[in-house]
């Protein structure tokens, strides 16, 4: 299967399907109207975010709580960069941002992704938490009062954009964890790390790349949503909603799937969106999204993926990606 | 800044430190339990401590019961309805999924983020804090006043983490429990009801959680969004103290209190956060196996 993958059978169902989804969402902004396509690119951004996630969360098998970190830093970079002082274009501040959130990454990635499970899951919250922290006390990110962004009020250049970043990130996590020897690595470390690391593979590496990888794309749709939404403040773009909203979606679609998380990241979003328009108000979403996590481990520990490929298949599929106890 | 003001200014930072640690103690020392005997690392743990305040907050607001009187209420009620979700929690620890640890993380995230956000729901994010007769009361100790309410908070604390170790360390339960800690499989062997006995343990630690969040309700205030806070305290002072070892929390708790108050007399208040969650990171890298040992 590695050594030509453009014969495998199952590429060329997947790249077909793929692409005539992609076909369908490039002409979708024509047919609908302004509402919903506000609702359609917020969909496609959670779509992406939950991809991301789910080539540390899903594929490496390392619960991160700390990913709204990597979508601040690129919210943050962008509208630093964008204001009036230095009053840089929109695309040139996505290379800052997506080299810093890979420094970042890999700085903080080689140490504490020594740690497994919940230790981890632990280290990555408190550096996020920590973050929020210094963003709130530092001056030049605005403090608590947040801050403005110049205003671009073109709702089809916010939803191609969009589309583009969440291409990359489903075909990025397509290509590279089940079509190339990258994903093998990946799969041979979550499956067993010691034994991946006897047969030469440096696992450590393996890891802070995915890490770097993951937290590269966080942090571009990061900076779309601060120039899409024109304001930023601490808790909109570094608080833990951000990271709780990835972790349910992927878990609802299911762990480490290629389609799961983009599945649980629309449904969720527009169950979000239903809830707003019906209340005026998504308070009453994170209940929800609280009682779904819950039910889901509790009766559907697969995801919502394994109802649509066999339970077994499903049970089967996660159990080999998240390995044996 | 003469030195003598200096020393009765460390020497009060001391104080709060002292008193705040207490309460930090009765925050985690149930948080460890949990993880001791059921192998479950709680998020929820800062939830319970807010649902305490709340409730707290409600029995002095609609019933007038002092909040050192109704610390009991709370613990009461909070043990029931821990008791009742524990075989939830022990059912998915102990399933056959392919890494239970993670999804029983996973379980009280969820909830966790129910109880959050249920409680933004029902009070948006006003902040309420809980009045006691003894707000505003002071005492004198020579360069340092202690607040009479922090006071009885710590000796509450006290109070409550000394009857967790009678009730460990001096009854059959406690026996059960110490044997459960040590191989599930034996102790369910030697007769002991595992499940009954993991269910009562979650039910003892939400009581304790929850009591340590009127305590906090009673110095401090309670609003939604302070669960996120005291889940990282929990999570720090477990850390530090070596996760599952309840011992070691007297320790790391009264550390941690210390920290905080250090912080906010000397650098800044609005810098305690940033210090304390950066102080957490760092632990688990350079420890994560906990600095105090283990075991229960």
């Amino acid at each position: 299967m590695a050594s030509k993958p453009f014969q495998n059978r199952k590429f060329i169902i997947g790249a077909l399907l793929i692409s005539a989804i992609g076909v369908v969402l490039a002409v979708l902004p024509a047919v609908i109207d302004p509402y919903t396509l506000r609702i359609a690119t917020g969909a496609l951004m959670w779509a992406g975010l939950a991809c991301a996630w789910n080539i540390v969360g899903g594929y490496a098998g390392y619960i991160s709580f700390g990913h709204s970190a990597f979508f601040g830093i690129g919210a943050y970079t962008t509208a630093i960069l964008m204001q009036s002082d230095f009053g840089a274009s929109f695309f040139v501040t996505l290379i800052p941002a997506i080299i810093l959130s890979m420094a970042v990454a890999v700085a903080i990635g080689g140490p504490t992704m020594r740690l497994r499970g919940a230790y981890f899951a632990i280290a990555t919250w408190a550096f996020a938490e920590m973050l929020l922290q210094l963003v709130t006390v530092l001056d030049f990110t605005g403090g608590t009062a947040g801050l403005s962004l110049p205003a671009y009020l073109n709702e089809f250049f916010f939803y191609y954009i969009m589309l583009i970043a969440a291409a990359v990130s489903f075909a990025g996590t397509w290509m590279l964890i089940e079509h190339s020897r990258f994903g093998f690595r990946i799969k041979a470390l979550r499956d067993d790390e010691p034994a991946a690391e006897s047969l030469g593979i440096r696992t450590n590496l393996v890891k802070v790349q995915a890490f770097a990888i993951s937290a590269a794309i966080t942090a571009l749709f990061g900076c779309i949503y601060a120039y899409w939404t024109t304001y930023i403040d601490p808790h909109s773009v570094m608080g833990p909603q951000i990271t709780d909203q990835m972790v349910v979606m992927v878990l609802l679609g299911g762990l480490g799937t290629v389609w799961g998380p983009a599945l649980g990241a629309v449904l969720l979003w527009i169950t979000n969106r239903y809830i707003w328009s019906t209340f005026g108000d998504t308070v009453i979403y994170l209940p929800i999204l609280g009682v779904i996590i819950a039910l889901v481990v509790l009766f559907l520990p697969n995801g919502l993926i394994s109802l649509l490929i066999g339970r077994q298949r499903g049970k089967e599929l996660i159990s080999s990606i998240l390995g044996k106890l | 800044m003469d030195k003598e003001y200096e020393l009765d200014l460390f020497l009060q930072t001391l104080i709060n430190g002292i008193l705040i640690g207490g309460i930090l103690i009765c925050l985690t020392i149930g948080f460890q339990l949990t993880f001791g005997v059921l192998h479950v690392i709680d998020f929820a743990v800062g939830g319970w401590t807010m649902l305490g305040g709340y409730t707290a907050y409600w029995l002095v607001t609609l019933a007038g019961i002092e909040p050192f009187i109704s610390i009991f209420l709370v613990f009461a009620l909070f043990l029931l309805i821990g008791r009742g979700l524990g075989p939830l929690i022990y059912r998915v620890r102990t399933s056959r999924y392919a890494r239970p640890d993670l999804m029983a993380l996973a379980f009280t995230f969820g909830i966790f983020l129910f109880m959050r956000g249920g409680a933004l729901w029902l009070w948006s994010y006003n902040s309420r804090s809980v009045e006691s007769v003894l707000s505003g009361q002071f005492l004198s100790l020579g360069p340092v006043t202690v607040p009479l309410l922090r006071l009885s908070a710590f000796i509450m604390a006290v109070l409550f983490s000394l009857g967790l170790f009678i009730l460990l360390y001096r009854s059959r339960f406690g026996m059960a429990v110490r044997a459960l800690a040590q191989n599930r499989d034996h102790a369910g062997l030697m007769g002991v009801d595992v499940k009954r006995i993991s269910a009562w343990v979650y039910g003892i630690y939400t009581g304790l959680t929850a009591s340590a969040g009127v305590l906090i309700a009673t110095i401090y205030s309670v609003n939604p969004t302070v669960g996120i806070r005291y889940t990282l305290f929990a999570f720090f002072v477990a850390v530090l103290a070596g996760l599952g070892s309840v011992g070691g929390v007297l320790v790391a708790g009264l550390a941690l209190g210390l920290l905080e108050s250090y912080v906010a007399t000397y650098i800044g208040a609005r810098y305690s956060l940033l210090i304390v969650f950066g102080t957490l990171y760092l632990a688990l890298l350079v420890a994560p196996k906990g600095v105090l040992g283990r075991g229960i």
